[in-house]
């Protein structure tokens, strides 16, 4: 079986970050492997320890985020695509789909995993982009998999419940980070993940000259504060009691 | 003249009160700016939601109505809709946000060339296409974002808009469809649901969500009799999603849905971003917690620090009081 | 690829990023490993690098925009008591030469962009492949046999060496495992430091602290700082936030009943520091246990056969008042243990004597020689006299002194004893003035 596992690497949410003049100022070294793609990538790795096969990640982004490939190698991911991007323009998620189109349009594979977002943006639309744009049948969200022998079935999250879904192949999937807990790399692995190929690519070599941005970030706003309101300390039964007093004759909610 | 579309998310056969509020907010642009503001239901009953909706006053109801649509499925809902645009061929699609829509609002936007826009907090409408804000960085900052396209397709998330009534005499429009099971490309073997009465959490006016603070049997049994003192929907920190003690379903949060109730109690949880993420825009937000340093206390309004265990017996109580007043 | 390495590195901190470095130019083959997700994530420092080795390790780093914030070229010593502060302040033009003197560094990048360097090296040299920086490990136990290092574990991997340099920082639990250091330190050893990062806007910074391009300040806080508890506190100027924090005893910490963060927000509202960080934003903060720098409790010898502790893990520390120097000790001391290694590696001979060759070095460097010859600075700021009298006295003196009142003025000379008389006794300060003359 051949899995492609889309990566992307992404600002670590948890750096500080600061809005000057309408742009987001944020550390550009904290950068990290999107963790719903970490999820993925495990995902994919549980496949092949039962089933056998090849994982190829495929990552687009700049010269600095060649590492987050290392790091899906350092998992245990057996090959990387680097698809290195022009600097000067800001990407959407239909660009990226657009771009990966381009990549798998000639390739031949079982299933597409991807995040089912990024956890900058929140977008969530590259993955069933990218199934469209490929003409492939997709389940997102998902939270469990397992694989038969010619179909995976795929748990999704959805409203009411987790919908059991049978995906043919090739077929795409995208990932929850509730699917797993992602490998943290041993020593081994972050050793043997230099030796393990890695093709570069650049945008203009996939003949997707003409970048399909569709949306625009125009800047950047802090969100309206919230007030830290009382804390309340002591013996419990009685600020327990206040409390709920108060929620009902101070915020009239009860 | 150009049309704004709502897309009527229906649950167990109930239009979502999300939905609701985005096409209030369709309404509103549709009369500020002189356009069509009409909505679509694509259900197996689509014709008697379409009845129940003429209270919210779209000026069309489009239906399409097919068995197919019992359960959520991306493939027929995809074709459906892009068929829809295609005789109505609207500006904007709007969707209040829920997994289902957020499951084919990529696809859809590839299907049709359009701009997508998920999970926006505001949207107008500009000469060229549609302006949002939408929190990013685990809802730490907003972005104001731009699409400018023929058709722009948004998600919206609940609460971001009041639902207004605005009762009117919406013409029904069928738009015919069917769907060979070959099409469906994959198929949808059953629903797991979580067993118990549901308050559907999105929806719920007051939330009570558990952490891993609450650590057995004991504390599980609070949480219940405070929701039910409450009649609160329940929910729960990943922590405790993750730990399988509550429903995926229940997970609030980043990974897991948005509310914004009148009232959130968190219980046991420390507040990490990918979980405030979920919540913050609560309007009454209480947290109990041990730890008087745990960073949920930054956004409370009521900050109870103690031990749940012995704070919740006589909370409860005393809203049991208030309540039986 | 399984063959053994020359040296493994245990952490990722300045003195183990310093060793690597050397490594690495010196055609090495060997292991980094850190524990934390990336080297610097967790690492806390003031802080100043002080001294010029930053430039042995990265030539010419002041024309790089990266990895470090601003260079001191201003100075300042404050005592302070409730009310008032007493500083010595001293600026020269004379810092602003390269290599600087000292630059102040945010650990987290500075030690990430100091990786990126070492990660520049390794690619250079001959062991492109074959030499790695392996984050987010945990090194579980230093591999002896027959009293030799031979390698380390990690969960249940294990890597083999000709050598090993433990740079494990002050939690030194592998240098214990090892037996160079006593399993029981005592808590009069032991600070605890605290800092916040509070920003500003640039400009708004480099108003109020009179900073020119990226030239920057420093200022250490002796007497209220630390509310009657042994120690000290700091405020350094980066690119655009300070670093205020406090260096405290854990032992008097836990006498006098206080907790850190009580003592920092007092600290914070002194109105000397609170009209400095006005309208500062507080981003980040972190804590972490810093040596006193008191020899007594170093070990005595930082070898054995085929193994090598640089760095705090050694407590090569100081910190007599002036300011606290551990990262350059660090640096020091992981290049030459490095050194030791390349040696020992040519000569083929990792024995203990080869390696005492590392401690010899140390002996003869600067930092050894300060360590010796500030002792007695050490232990004198830790005397209550230095950390409360002197700071109450001096204060009163300023008030006195820098007072215009519609009266009689006295002369400075009585305006002083006045103060003494108060606050302490010639004799105390004698005793002091002796001990410090003799001490710096
Ligand atoms: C990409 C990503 C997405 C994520 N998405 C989500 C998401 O959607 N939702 C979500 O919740 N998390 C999410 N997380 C995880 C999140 O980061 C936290 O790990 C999680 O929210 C922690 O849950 P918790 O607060 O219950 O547990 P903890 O952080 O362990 O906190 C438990 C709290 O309970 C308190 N406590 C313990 N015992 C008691 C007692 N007896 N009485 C009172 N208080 C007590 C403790 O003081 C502590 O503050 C995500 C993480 C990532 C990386
Ligand atoms: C508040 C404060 C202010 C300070 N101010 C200054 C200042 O202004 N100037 C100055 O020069 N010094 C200052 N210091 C002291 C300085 O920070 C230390 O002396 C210096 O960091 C020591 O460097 P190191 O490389 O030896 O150790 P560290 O920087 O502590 O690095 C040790 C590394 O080893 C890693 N590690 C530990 N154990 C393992 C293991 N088992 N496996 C894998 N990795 C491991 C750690 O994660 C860490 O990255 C200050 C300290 C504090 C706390
Ligand atoms: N630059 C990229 N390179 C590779 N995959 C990407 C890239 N951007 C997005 N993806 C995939 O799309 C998912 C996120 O989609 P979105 O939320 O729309 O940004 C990620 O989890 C990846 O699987």
């Amino acid at each position: 079986m051949k899995i492609y596992v889309c990566i992307k690497q992404v600002p670590d949410v948890n750096a500080p970050l600061q809005i000057k003049d309408g742009a987001l100022i944020q550390d550009a070294d904290r950068n990290i492997l999107n963790a719903y793609d970490a999820s993925a990538v495990e995902a994919a790795l549980v496949l092949q320890e039962k089933h056998g096969g090849e994982i190829e990640v495929v990552l687009i982004g700049n010269d600095k985020a060649r590492e987050t490939i290392r790091k899906a190698l350092a998992m245990g991911a057996d090959s990387g695509v680097f698809i290195q991007e022009q600097i000067d323009t800001l990407y959407d998620s239909y660009s990226y789909a657009s771009l990966l189109a381009a990549f798998f349009k000639d390739k031949e594979y079982d299933y597409i995993f991807c995040g089912k977002q990024s956890q900058d943006t929140d977008a969530g639309l590259t993955g069933s982009m990218l199934a469209e744009l490929l003409g492939l049948p997709f389940v997102t969200n998902a939270v469990w998999l397992e694989y038969s022998g010619n179909s995976l079935t795929v748990k999704r999250q959805g409203d009411t419940g987790q919908e059991v879904i049978e995906l043919p192949s090739p077929g795409l999937v995208t990932c929850s980070n509730d699917m797993n807990d992602p490998r943290i790399p041993n020593l081994k692995g972050i050793m043997q993940s230099k030796r393990k190929p890695v093709e570069t690519i650049s945008v203009n070599e996939l003949g997707a000259d003409r970048l399909a941005v569709k949306t625009t970030i125009l800047g950047y706003e802090e969100k309206p504060a919230r007030e830290p309101g009382k804390k309340y300390e002591g013996e419990p039964d009685e600020i327990a009691r206040q409390v709920a007093r108060l929620l009902d004759e101070a915020e009239n909610v009860i | 003249m150009s049309t704004l579309l709502t897309y009527i998310s229906v649950n167990d056969g109930k239009i979502k009160r999300s939905s609701l509020e985005v096409l209030s907010r369709c309404n509103e642009l549709a009369e500020q700016h002189n356009l069509i503001s009409a909505a679509i239901i694509i259900d197996k009953d689509a014709a008697g939601l379409a009845k129940q909706l003429k209270a919210y006053g779209p000026s069309v109801i489009y239906i399409i109505e097919d068995p197919v649509f019992k359960n959520h499925l991306n493939t027929p809902l995809i074709r459906a809709l892009s068929l829809a645009i295609e005789k109505i061929n609207p500006n904007i699609l709007a969707f209040a946000s829920t997994e289902g829509s957020k499951d084919i609002l990529g696809a859809l936007s590839a299907n049709r060339g359009a701009a997508s826009l998920s999970d926006v907090s505001e949207f107008e409408l500009t000469d060229t296409g549609v302006k949002a804000k939408r929190p990013v960085m685990a809802s730490k900052i907003i972005s104001a974002v731009e699409a400018n396209d023929s058709l722009v397709l948004i998600t919206v998330r609940s609460g971001s808009y009041d639902a207004v009534e605005h009762p009117a005499d919406s013409k029904i429009e069928e738009i015919p469809f069917t769907i060979d099971d070959i099409d469906l490309k994959m198929i949808l073997k059953e629903i797991i649901t979580a067993s118990g009465d549901k308050i559907d959490l999105s929806e719920a006016e007051t939330v009570i969500a558990a952490g891993r603070g609450v650590k057995d049997e004991e504390g599980r049994k609070l949480i219940d009799e405070l929701a039910s003192v409450l009649n609160a929907g329940i929910g729960a920190s990943r922590a405790l999603t993750e730990a399988g003690v509550y429903d995926p379903s229940l997970q609030i949060g980043q990974t897991g849905k948005v509310v914004s109730p009148q009232l959130y109690i968190g219980i046991g949880i420390s507040g990490a971003i990918q979980h405030v993420a979920g919540m913050a825009n609560s309007k009454v937000i209480v947290a109990i917690n041990k730890d008087p340093d745990a960073p949920i206390f930054d956004i409370a309004d009521y900050g109870i620090v103690g031990d749940l265990y012995k704070i919740l017996p006589p909370f409860i109580e005393e809203l049991k009081k208030i309540k039986s007043n | 690829m399984d063959e053994k390495f020359d040296c493994i590195i245990v952490g990722a901190g300045v003195a183990g990023l310093a060793a690597a470095m050397t490594l690495a130019r010196n055609n090495m083959k060997f292991l980094l490993i850190e524990k934390g997700e990336f080297p610097g994530s967790k690492n806390v420092s003031g802080g100043v690098l002080w001294g010029s080795d930053l430039a042995k390790l990265v030539p010419d780093y002041w024309e790089k925009d990266a990895g470090w914030d601003r260079y001191i070229n201003h100075r300042r010593l404050t005592f302070m008591d409730g009310q008032s502060a007493f500083s010595v302040d001293f600026k020269s033009s004379h810092f602003n030469e390269t290599p600087y003197t000292g630059v102040v560094v945010l650990r987290s990048k500075f030690d990430r962009w100091l990786a990126d360097n070492v990660q520049s090296a390794i690619d250079a040299s001959d062991f492109a492949m074959d030499s790695f920086i392996a984050p987010n490990i945990l090194v579980d136990e230093v591999l002896m046999e027959a009293g030799r290092a031979i390698g380390i574990r990690t969960g249940d991997e294990r890597f083999y060496a000709d050598s090993v340099i433990i740079a494990e920082g002050v939690n030194n639990l592998l240098t214990r495992q090892v037996g160079l250091q006593d399993h029981y330190v005592p808590a009069d050893h032991i600070l605890t430091g605290i800092k916040e990062i509070i920003r500003f806007d640039q400009k708004v910074l480099e108003d109020r602290f009179q900073l020119n391009g990226r030239s920057g300040m420093s200022n250490e806080f002796v007497g209220f700082a630390t509310d009657g508890v042994e120690g000290g506190g700091f405020l350094y100027t980066n690119k655009d936030t300070v670093s205020l924090g406090l260096v405290l005893g854990l032992k008097d910490l836990r006498e006098k009943e206080k907790t850190p963060n009580d003592i920092l927000n007092t600290f914070k509202q002194h109105p000397v520091i609170a009209d400095m960080i006005r309208g500062g934003e507080v981003v980040e903060y972190s804590a972490h246990v810093v040596s006193s720098g008191d020899k007594r409790v170093m070990p005595e010898r930082l070898y054995k056969e085929g193994l090598l502790v640089c760095g705090e893990a050694a407590n090569l520390l100081m910190n007599a008042g002036k300011a606290i120097q551990g990262m350059d000790y660090a640096m020091r001391s992981g290049i030459l243990a490095a050194e030791a290694i390349v040696n020992a590696k040519q000569a083929g001979d990792f024995s203990e004597a080869s390696m005492k060759k590392y401690q010899d070095a140390l002996d003869n460097s600067y930092v050894m020689k300060d360590i010796n010859n500030f002792q007695d600075a050490v232990h004198l700021l830790h005397d209550p006299v230095m950390t409360q009298k002197m700071p109450n006295l001096l204060c009163d003196f300023g008030r006195n002194f820098f007072s215009i009142k519609n009266e009689p003025t006295q002369k400075a000379r009585h305006m002083l004893g006045d103060s003494v008389r108060k606050y302490s006794s010639y004799w105390e300060l004698l005793k002091v003035g002796m001990k410090g003359a003799k001490a710096l």
